[in-house]
């Protein structure tokens, strides 16, 4: 087809559309590699919405908090790999739910956390001095965790190592119920665990225990702390999984996962948690902070059964971490800090604080607000109790800034299920987890610097 | 102008209009011609899907292809260009030779036998049998639940404490199986793949329904087994509608994320919780993007794969020479040049 002077021919527009589509395709790169990542997180004067990132149960908490304060939020499912995309465009929420333990040095080293000191220093609901200690896993110096610029807040939190056990369970298999004030060994534990595991034809019918806690390395990681050493190393760029006492937690968990007694990286719950399987009474023993008191105390007959304990200790060095305190943080990048910083307050220092506090499903993250635990029932004073004893023994583990604790928890999926099977030996086990996480470790190491 | 010197100017009689670059006044413009319709609605028909190509499909495009030279996740401020090292790094990383293996493993399963299985019941279901139309509807019906619902419904029953699978082993006093870890749960996706058969019994139907039926009574009259009357008339007519499912088949296989699916938590944290024998390709570029924060190496995987696929196509348009009949050859079909009643 002849195409008159001046016109564009259909193979000239395709050709300019394809022209415009490299085009397109070279613009990202041009601005990668100008981009010298100071977005300056202007905030939308006086914008009355803001956008939160949080859990869909939290959906309908976040708007009313929100509307009580005039704010319109804009609510977004939590989603890790969104959450990603949305920084990495340099477009984030303004408010993001996250676990302080683990969140905090990954996305503060890469700068991407707003500094929240100067909102603090102005604030009248929330006061660093009402601030549970929990609080400083949100603050990170540029080398450790629980120094420098606090970066977020914890909405409530546990000490996720101590556990739940059924009495009823525990009295049909006549064992003794775990004191209140000591804590068990983790041999001890493994053997009530043992005891309370039921079988038929290959298969578990009740669990005895879960001792997967928040996650397996986590778990490993508090573990190998209360056996006296550390996973990480002082400048959190490599691990050490051979070191005595990192092996001792590898070895008790090794043992844990091969008498299949509970769920673990080889044959996990299908439930996806405990409160199904433990409510079902398929499960004797919880490895599970207080916060599962929250779910527990919905059900009167399992409430009446119900007990809490300390964390169990791999050595003489007694620790009761919190691996998640989760809460929130502003994104550096955040279109409307100040809204954020309004809901902020309000949700961590107002009414829904208190409300979050009677609840049951967490320990409040002000001290104020400590009283307002619920102690109506046997079940809830009995945790209370256990609970204020436990918390002397709480401490900040520090998380490397240069992986996400699901790369880590990526890797123990890859060994562990095999070395569980393959009856591999502790140290070698030790040997391939070091090589495979370091190797990690050091890649986002020549990131952040 | 009167209507007269209209018609005397379009019957080209009338005098020449005073200006050359203005029609008189009171003339209509000359209607458009057809081929400038024509080229008008191929840009209004085309400009949308340019548009939505540029911005959803080139940009990402680019945008991984240039990712795949750096060391970015995404979020630090401090990657650099590294060249050929993250395509250097796919081939001889074994975490990713492995799992492109078990892709490939898994495609050659999994496509010859939901092609095979979907024809055998599209034959079965073109039968002149009472209640086609039901029996049509069952099998087709699991095609239509959606795939998480599907892998919901595995993972229950597969479950090792509290599934009906080992339920019914129970019953028997057999040992209970650990269907959903290694080294049962590529069985078990592999059966998950095999649910949506129905998919393409359809089309196989489709295929069944436009063989001409004089075809079948022909070879009958001539002698010919119904075996034979399947694998010489029916299996060489329905080929092209068997490479097309092999091609979409393997294609569809080589980026699949199902094990993703019956893992049930497309998280970062869940995708590196895939049993080893399922994790495939594309579980590997999820983990290595968002669990790990690699999306250099990702996007390189991401390059790789697309390579991976245009060179099986090829190779499949290639081999399908010979074993695919159509009845009208593609490259020679020409279009019919316009008629109107017959009389050009």
């Amino acid at each position: 087809m002849s195409t008159p002077a001046g016109s564009l021919g259909r193979r000239q527009f395709l050709a300019a559309s394809a022209g415009a589509a490299l085009a397109a395709t070279a613009l990202p790169g041009c601005a990668a590699s100008v981009d010298d990542g100071s977005g300056d997180g202007g905030t939308k004067g006086g914008s009355k919405t803001i956008t939160v990132m949080s859990t869909e149960d939290d959906k309908k908490v976040l708007q009313a908090a929100g509307k009580g304060m005039g704010l319109k939020v804009n609510f977004v499912a939590l989603d890790p790999t969104k959450l990603n995309a949305m920084l990495a465009a340099k477009n984030p929420p303004d408010l993001v739910r996250g676990l302080g333990a683990t969140d905090t040095a990954y996305f503060a080293a890469r700068g991407l956390m707003t500094d929240l000191d100067p909102y603090f220093a102005k604030s009248s609901l929330l006061k660093v001095s009402d601030l549970d200690p929990v609080n400083d896993v949100w603050r990170f110096d540029g080398k450790k965790q629980g120094a420098g610029p606090r970066y977020g807040m914890a909405k409530d939190y546990s000490q996720d190592q101590m556990f739940w056990y059924r009495t009823d369970m525990l009295e049909a298999a006549k064992l003794d119920m775990p004191s209140e004030t000591e804590p068990l060994s983790y041999d001890e534990w493994l053997d009530m665990g043992k005891q309370l595991t039921k079988r038929r034809l290959g298969k578990v019918k009740v669990y005895g225990m879960n001792a997967s806690g928040l996650g397996t390395f986590t778990q490993l990681m508090g573990m190998t702390v209360s056996a006296g050493g550390n996973l990480f190393a002082e400048d959190l760029a490599s691990v050490d999984f051979s070191s005595p006492e990192a092996q001792k937690a590898l070895k008790w968990y090794l043992e844990y996962a091969r008498a299949d007694i509970g769920p673990n990286v080889a044959n996990p719950n299908p439930d996806g948690w405990d409160w199904p399987t433990y409510q079902a009474g398929r499960m004797a023993m919880a490895e599970d902070g207080y916060w599962f008191g929250g779910a527990i105390g919905a059900d009167p007959k399992v409430s009446e059964v119900s007990r809490f304990a300390p964390a169990p200790q791999l050595g003489s060095n007694r620790v009761s971490p919190c691996f998640g305190a989760t809460g929130f943080w502003i994104p550096k990048a955040a279109k409307n800090k100040d809204g954020a910083w309004k809901f902020f307050e309000e949700y961590f220092g107002g009414k829904p604080a208190e409300e979050r506090a009677a609840g049951g499903w967490g320990i409040p993250s002000l001290k104020s607000l400590r009283p307002k635990m619920p102690q109506s029932t046997a079940f809830q004073k009995q945790a209370f109790k256990v609970q204020e004893q436990e918390l002397e023994h709480f401490s900040v583990l520090t998380f490397t800034p240069y992986a996400q604790l699901a790369a880590l928890d990526g890797v123990i999926n890859k060994v562990l299920p095999k070395a569980i099977k393959g009856k591999t030996s502790a140290g070698k086990v030790a040997d391939e987890l070091n090589q495979l996480m370091n190797d990690q470790i050091a890649k986002g190491k020549e990131l952040v610097g | 102008m009167s209507t007269g010197q209209l018609t005397d100017q379009a019957a080209g009689t009338g005098t020449a209009p005073s200006s050359p670059s203005r029609p008189p006044a009171g003339t209509t413009r000359r209607p458009p011609s057809l081929r400038t319709r024509r080229a008008r609605a191929f840009y209004v028909f085309t400009v949308p899907w340019v548009l939505g190509f540029v911005a959803l499909t080139a940009f990402p495009l680019g945008y991984a292809l240039w990712l795949s030279f750096t060391n970015a996740d995404g979020l630090s401020q401090n990657s650099r260009f590294v060249g050929l090292d993250n395509y250097r790094e796919v081939f001889t990383d074994p975490e990713t030779m492995d799992s492109l293996w078990r892709t490939g493993v898994f495609t050659a399963i999994t496509v010859p036998l939901t092609i095979a299985a979907g024809l055998l019941l599209a034959v079965l279901v073109n039968q002149p049998i009472r209640a086609r139309g039901v029996f049509r509807t069952l099998l087709y019906l699991p095609a239509v639940v959606p795939p998480v619902g599907a892998a919901l419904t595995f993972k229950l029953i597969f479950d090792r404490d509290s599934g009906s699978a080992n339920g019914v082993l129970d019953i028997a006093g057999i040992n209970g199986i650990n269907w959903l870890v290694d080294p049962y749960a590529r069985w078990v996706l592999i059966v998950l793949t095999m649910w949506a058969v129905g998919n393409g019994m359809i089309i196989s139907l489709a295929g069944l329904q436009d063989i001409p039926r004089e075809l079948g009574e022909a070879a009958r009259v001539d002698g010919a087994s119904p075996w034979q009357s399947f694998t010489r008339i029916t299996l060489p007519l329905l080929s092209p509608v068997i490479f097309f499912q092999v091609v979409t088949g393997i294609i569809g296989s080589l980026q699949s994320f199902m094990p993703l699916l019956i893992a049930l938590d497309p998280t970062p944290r869940g995708v590196t919780a895939v049993p080893e024998s399922n994790y495939f390709y594309m579980i590997n570029v999820f983990a290595e993007y968002f669990a790990n924060g690699r999306y250099g190496y990702a996007s390189a995987l991401l390059w790789v794969l697309f390579a991976i696929i245009c060179v099986v196509t090829f190779v499949i348009f290639k081999l399908s020479k010979g074993a695919v009949f159509y009845s009208v050859e593609p490259e020679q079909a020409k279009p019919k040049a316009r008629t109107i009643g017959g009389v050009r």
